[in-house]
């Protein structure tokens, strides 16, 4: 063991190099890395902080459930209450009227915490030993009562509440219908009009932003069928981020491309998340997972964005249910569930493929 | 079955939703997509009707002459010969490709309409695989989701075939618009079903009773089975909750002269949807043979019942005791072998010079 050895060696860790972020909504991880909030509490955790500064993020939607859109909303607020330029861009004829429909931050988190650990007291029964958990995950609890919104880095959103006006006349948003468009020059003139607001240098950051492209490949747009179009429009905007302070998120139903398409849009992202709906009234499924009431769908997370590191973020879990707790508030927990014999499946390394339908790909990361 | 989704569609859209949408798909192997059509938009006027004597149907007519091509052959043709038998109004239509007119005669039609009485607007498409044959996927899906988002208030029916259906009266609501399509799933690519399942809020899915032939089967099996599928067959609708999630169900259909019937499903069919969940490598589950093992497991803490001093077994042998033991445990096992299946705990301790558990023992005051 050389712990006994204190020789100075010529290779020193440089743990001085990222800027400590001014910017609200900024945290400086691991690497050197700037991470930005999903918006999810619980999805930050998962992906250890959240989605770091310069990183693609891509959702990939099931065609039968909008479970996207929640996680789009999330963030799009999560960008707002930071006072973060927000591009977005959606298939619809009124992207506008999206805005409506973004939640808003919850003022307390206190008020939240405390609402969840009764109910998990008494689903488990076991009264003595878990109310020790509220001190693991909210350390200080009383130190965050007072801070105010603007300075959490990751909110609660309430999704029955809609986001105040104020923050959505503000100047920094950029709203583009992109069904009627022939093709995307026009929208990638944009996006690196946008980008060019944020970009890097080494002075500290000033503010970032953050795209939120939906459905991109829908089949009302007209230059759905122009994969290769697509593929490098894809490309293009992720050089641009890379080179500047934002990340973009885009959801697009994988089923509707073609399989080699679906596959390289798979590859090209940092961060690939994928959404699931699940069947309505199954007992089956009721009997295997505990909690299935509150469920209203699956999010698998396939790939973590690996950014100035060799070593991959290997997860505990990859598959967490989405539910929403007392209707508003967007949780993603591990599954409980009773394993199957382990003849008949494989084990959690190889399998991706948690597919209902038989369409979308098997992954193997 | 049948019944709810004809519901959902009456019902039409919230406020801020897209109008539902619902597809029925079929296939060369059970090609009755046309009688579920008839059977939907049937029952969804007579939804409506509830009571009203007057009702009202528009037909915009893309059959006769869909390319403008009679029109521009002037001449002895006599094209002029629509009477129908029922006083239905219908509209010839000639630019099939050019889906932006197409969509604005829809509307025109639908406004028409609507200044005659207030009403829903509900848009039934015979064949989306006849407007796949004149336009791109790309176009006709835009029309489509043009037509559910649209916020209007009237009935009409795009037809690919001349509609023969008694005339039927609209619902008065503000807002509120269903549609619902007709689609040969042979005839298309996998991404254009795809794309048209996108975007509908139903899916229905005709299928035929038996679902595979095995090459095995005698002819005259294979005949039977034909001629059962011949007028029989299995309609699975997927259907998109507000919530996220999607019911399934499952119906039983069967053509008559009268009509279609639906019934529920005549034979239990558990559907295990483990492929959503990951597979992990242990089982905790018991087999039943293990289950009733488990209940004649004697535990060394219970009282047996039988009046017997309490043995507690901690898994030492010390000379003298093994060989008291070993003649009871032999005895002991003649009668296990004589009994089948009967539970045991088998404790081995890690090594014989541990040291011997202390005299008292914690669990002395545990009453069991």
């Amino acid at each position: 063991m050389a712990a006994m050895k204190t020789r100075m060696s010529s290779f020193s860790r440089n743990t001085s190099v990222a800027p400590a972020p001014q910017a609200p909504g900024l945290k400086s991880g691991p690497n050197g890395t700037i991470f930005l909030s999903s918006g999810i509490p619980d999805l930050d955790k998962i992906l250890g902080g959240g989605f770091p500064l310069g990183s693609l993020v891509m959702v990939m939607e099931d065609t039968e459930a909008p479970h996207h859109m929640l996680l789009l909303r999330n963030f799009m607020s999560q960008g707002l209450v930071h006072n973060q330029p927000l591009l977005y861009a959606s298939p619809s004829k009124d992207p506008r009227a999206f805005l409506g429909t973004l939640p808003s931050p919850v003022l307390s988190k206190d008020d939240r915490s405390h609402n969840r650990d009764p109910e998990q007291l008494q689903e488990k029964g076991l009264r003595i030993a878990w109310q020790y958990k509220k001190y693991f995950g909210e350390h200080r609890p009383n130190f965050d009562s007072h801070r105010d919104t603007k300075h959490e880095y990751c909110n609660d959103f309430d999704l029955r509440k809609p986001l105040e006006r104020y923050f959505l006349t503000a100047q920094n948003i950029c709203c583009l219908s992109i069904q009627d468009p022939p093709n995307l020059a026009a929208f990638r003139d944009c996006c690196a009009k946008f980008l060019a607001q944020f970009s890097r240098n080494n002075s500290s950051i000033s503010c970032a932003g953050r795209v939120a492209i939906q459905s991109f490949c829908a089949p009302q747009c007209e230059y759905s069928n122009m994969e290769w179009d697509m593929l490098s429009f894809i490309r293009s905007l992720k050089g641009m981020i890379r080179d500047s302070n934002a990340v973009a998120v885009i959801t697009f139903p994988p089923s509707l491309l073609s399989p080699s398409s679906s596959k390289r849009w798979q590859h090209i992202a940092d961060t690939l998340l994928s959404v699931k709906a699940i069947p309505d009234e199954d007992k089956e499924l009721a009997n295997l997972l505990t909690g299935y009431q509150d469920m209203v769908g699956l999010l698998n997370v396939h790939k973590v964005a690996n950014v100035n590191t060799q070593v991959p973020v290997i997860l505990e879990a990859t598959t967490f249910s989405i539910k929403l707790q007392k209707r508003r508030y967007l949780v993603l927990e591990c599954l409980n569930q009773a394993p199957v014999d382990g003849s008949s499946g494989s084990s959690y390394a190889s399998t991706g493929s948690c597919s209902g339908s038989t369409k979308t790909g098997t992954l193997d990361f | 079955m049948a019944e709810s989704i004809c519901r959902n569609l009456r019902d039409g859209a919230l406020e801020g939703e897209h109008a539902p949408a619902l597809s029925i798909k079929d296939s060369i192997a059970t090609p009755f997509g046309s009688d579920v059509f008839n059977y939907v938009l049937t029952k969804l006027s007579s939804n409506i009707l509830a009571g009203k004597s007057q009702s009202k149907i528009s037909i915009l007519d893309c059959y006769t002459d869909p390319l403008g091509w009679k029109d521009s052959l002037k001449g002895p043709l006599d094209t002029e010969n629509f009477s129908l038998k029922d006083p239905i109004e219908a509209v010839l239509f000639r630019h099939v490709r050019n889906l932006d007119l197409l969509l604005s005669a829809i509307i025109e039609m639908g406004e028409a309409l609507a200044r005659q009485g207030k009403g829903r607007f509900s848009v039934s498409i015979d064949s989306v695989t006849e407007m796949l044959r004149h336009a791109s996927l790309s176009s006709v899906a835009n029309l489509l989701s043009k037509v559910r988002s649209h916020a209007s208030r009237l009935k009409i029916a795009i037809n690919g075939v001349i509609c023969k259906l008694d005339i039927k009266k609209v619902y008065d609501q503000n807002r509120i618009s269903s549609t619902f399509w007709l689609l040969h799933s042979d005839l298309h690519e996998i991404r254009a079903i795809a794309a048209l399942e996108y975007l509908s809020s139903m899916v229905g899915s005709l299928e035929p009773m038996n679902l595979s032939l095995n090459g095995q089967r005698g002819d005259l099996e294979k005949l039977s089975l034909l001629e059962q599928n011949s007028r029989k067959g299995k309609f699975h609708v997927r259907f998109k909750r507000r919530n996220g999630r999607v019911r399934v169900m499952c119906e039983d259909f069967h053509i008559k002269q009268s009509g279609i019937n639906f019934t529920p499903v005549s034979s239990e069919e558990g559907i295990i949807n483990q492929g959503l969940l990951p597979k992990v490598q242990f089982n905790l589950q018991l087999s039943e043979k293990e289950r009733i093992d488990r209940a004649k497991v004697v535990l060394p803490f219970e009282h047996q019942g039988n009046g017997e001093p309490m043995h507690i077994y901690d898994g030492r042998r010390s000379l003298s005791e093994g060989k008291d033991e070993k003649a009871s445990v032999l005895s002991e096992n003649l009668q296990t072998n004589e009994n089948s299946g009967k539970g045991e705990i088998i404790y081995f301790r890690d090594s014989d010079d541990e040291m011997p558990d202390s005299d008292e023992d914690p669990d002395d005051d545990l009453d069991i």
